[in-house]
């Protein structure tokens, strides 16, 4: 499921952020989870028992949506902006 | 010493720093987002689109009122800051973009809010089921519309609200699955005698689903999420009074996102660890912080405002707020005009509104049989129903039991998503009220910071604390 940018296209330059190691469009302003939503990426991690997960309370309190920021591991991605030298790394 | 110190931007304590400032106090502003607003406000750091579908776009209209106020000159706003310690003689341990810091207060607001409950049901942990505020701070803060075809389950108005809001944005809304029968809502309508203009507000959005075709179901619930990876549907069921599905024909819809809300629980970390009294009510949404009339906590020159004080909702938040700042700010030698009858009125008026609908809308225990042996409770730490079922009849009947037993609690997120079914689970295993197994003991930091935050001489790891 990919989720929809209201108002799109969006005025602003948009920039990219590296995804396991490939381009994904990002626009200032966004957190990196809303970036992985909208690419169509609803999985940003598996759990120790191997149960995929992502996005869920949105408002940083339920620490599902880890993901792998810069090398460090779990980084909350609904709470963290996106930026043009983020390298995020979410399982496949 | 900082004259007032204010913990959350959100409605309650954005209208306390105005207010304190405007009287003339010196007032600092702590928030752990980037941006003021709290939840109901939540700002977006994206230029807004030239056309908000309407109910976003008042909101927006309504947030930006409300936050004009923050450039007093006598507020301090330090967003992306979390408070990870409070203590009773009100020193604030924070940790920002500058590192830790300790700050003293004279007078200290905690507006710290609330969050959403949700209650397990196989399935609720695949990637595309969500809390409806979830979906909502995407709408508001992103602009991003997180699904096309979605199911709303749980109990209480939030799920009409947010359908309409998600259907303006383009969402197909499959159906609204709420758990109060008509008849029971129907039946106790008259406690909204009153409150005319919310109950028309509420009818509205009602006409407005039904026009759209969306079915609301009244007396059922989601009872399975299914899907590989994601989930691709979802099962509904009618259900009885209190809430065990009834045995009969099931629905299957066919969804790409599933949003829940079974309501809201104050967030009392920081009031308890600064020591205040709490205490229990439905009305509330469970623990809530005891003031008295002036907003003031048990702890002298500690206050509590808005959802901290029990789910009051925005049009309690923001009297309430208001209160106590005036309250602070005397106490801080200022004087203000304001006459707080006229204040305390609303946020009485308010919260009795919410108060009922808190228990009209209550979770029912019967719910519980929706979650099977192999259903995850403790989502951080993988913890099955199954194994905290046979842990409760070892004769375990507390929450704070129940955690070195089985782990329960102990993950991330600090119990936040599993203590309030924790709770339901134990009264439904035990037959005790779910007051009795108690709440969580918090120690800080109320959320992971870097371990060197807590012994400096440490490296940089994350801890979670409890473990
Ligand atoms: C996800 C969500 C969606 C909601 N949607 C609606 C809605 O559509 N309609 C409605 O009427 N009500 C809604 N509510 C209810 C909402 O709680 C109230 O309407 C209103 O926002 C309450 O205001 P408040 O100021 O008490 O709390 P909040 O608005 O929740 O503000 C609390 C603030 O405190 C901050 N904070 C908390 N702890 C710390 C800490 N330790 N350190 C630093 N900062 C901290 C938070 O970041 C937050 O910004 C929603 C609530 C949630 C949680
Ligand atoms: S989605 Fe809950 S912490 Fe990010």
């Amino acid at each position: 499921m990919t989720a929809t940018r209201l108002g799109h296209p969006r005025p602003e330059p948009s920039f990219t952020i590296m995804v396991n190691g490939r381009p994904v469009e990002a626009w200032p302003g966004e957190s990196i989870a809303a970036v992985l939503l909208a690419a169509g990426r609803r999985v940003f991690r598996q759990t120790a028992g191997h149960a995929p997960r992502g996005f869920f309370c949105g408002m940083g309190i339920c620490f599902d949506c880890l993901i792998t920021l810069n090398g460090v591991p779990n980084v909350r991605s609904c709470v963290t902006p996106a930026a043009p030298d983020c390298v995020v790394e979410a399982p496949e | 010493m900082t004259e007032i110190i204010v913990i959350g931007a959100g409605p309650a304590g954005v209208a306390a720093a105005v207010t304190a400032a405007e009287a003339g106090a010196r007032v600092t502003l702590i928030d752990e987002n980037s941006l003021p607003g709290g939840q109901y406000f939540k700002q977006a750091a994206l230029p807004a689109p030239a056309s908000l579908p309407p109910t976003l776009a008042e909101n927006f209209r309504q947030g930006q009122a409300l936050l004009a106020g923050l450039s007093h000159k006598n507020i301090t706003f330090r967003g992306n800051t979390l408070v990870w310690n409070v203590t009773p003689d009100r020193t604030v341990s924070l940790y920002g973009p500058a590192g830790p810091e300790t700050l003293a207060a004279a007078q200290l607001i905690i507006a710290a809010g609330a969050y959403e409950r949700v209650m397990p049901f196989p399935g609720w942990t695949l990637p595309g089921v969500m809390t409806v505020g979830g979906a909502q701070l995407l709408l508001k803060g992103q602009r991003l519309l997180a699904g096309q075809r979605i199911l709303l389950a749980g109990t209480g108005p939030l799920l009409q609200v947010a359908g309409v809001q998600l259907l303006e944005a383009g969402a197909e809304i499959v159906a609204i699955a709420e758990l109060q029968p008509l008849g029971s809502i129907i039946a106790r309508s008259p406690r909204f005698l009153g409150h005319r203009d919310k109950v028309k507000l509420a009818l509205n959005n009602a006409r407005r689903l039904k026009r759209a075709g969306v079915p609301v179901k009244f007396g059922y619930a989601i009872v399975r999420a299914t899907g590989e990876n994601e989930v691709s549907g979802a099962v509904i069921a009618r259900v009885d009074a209190a809430g065990h599905p009834r045995p009969g024909p099931e629905s299957a819809l066919a969804v790409d996102t599933v949003c829940l809300n079974f309501g809201f629980a104050p967030d009392t970390r920081l009031t308890q660890l600064a020591g205040c009294k709490h205490h229990f009510a439905e009305r509330f949404g469970g623990w809530a912080a005891i003031t008295d009339d002036n907003m003031e906590t048990s702890q002298p020159g500690i206050f509590a405002v808005g959802e901290v004080r029990g789910i009051g909702g925005v049009e309690a938040a923001l009297p309430e707020g208001r209160l106590a700042g005036q309250v602070a700010a005397r106490k801080s030698g200022y004087r203000t005009d304001e006459s707080a009858g006229p204040t305390r009125r609303a946020a009485r008026r308010a919260r009795a509104l919410v108060g009922q609908l808190n228990t009209v809308f209550a979770v029912k225990p019967g719910l519980m049989t929706l979650a099977q042996d192999d259903t995850l409770i403790c989502r951080c730490e993988e913890i099955s129903a199954g194994q905290l079922r046979a842990a409760i009849r070892e004769g375990i009947t507390t929450l704070n039991n129940l955690k070195p037993w089985t782990r329960a609690g102990m993950g991330r997120c600090q119990g936040r998503i599993c203590g309030p079914i924790l709770a339901h689970l134990l009264a439904a295993e035990t037959g005790l009220e779910a007051q009795s197994a108690g709440q969580f003991t918090v120690r800080p930091p109320v959320k992971p910071v870097p371990l060197s935050t807590l012994l400096p001489q440490n490296n940089n790891d994350e801890v979670a604390h409890d473990k």
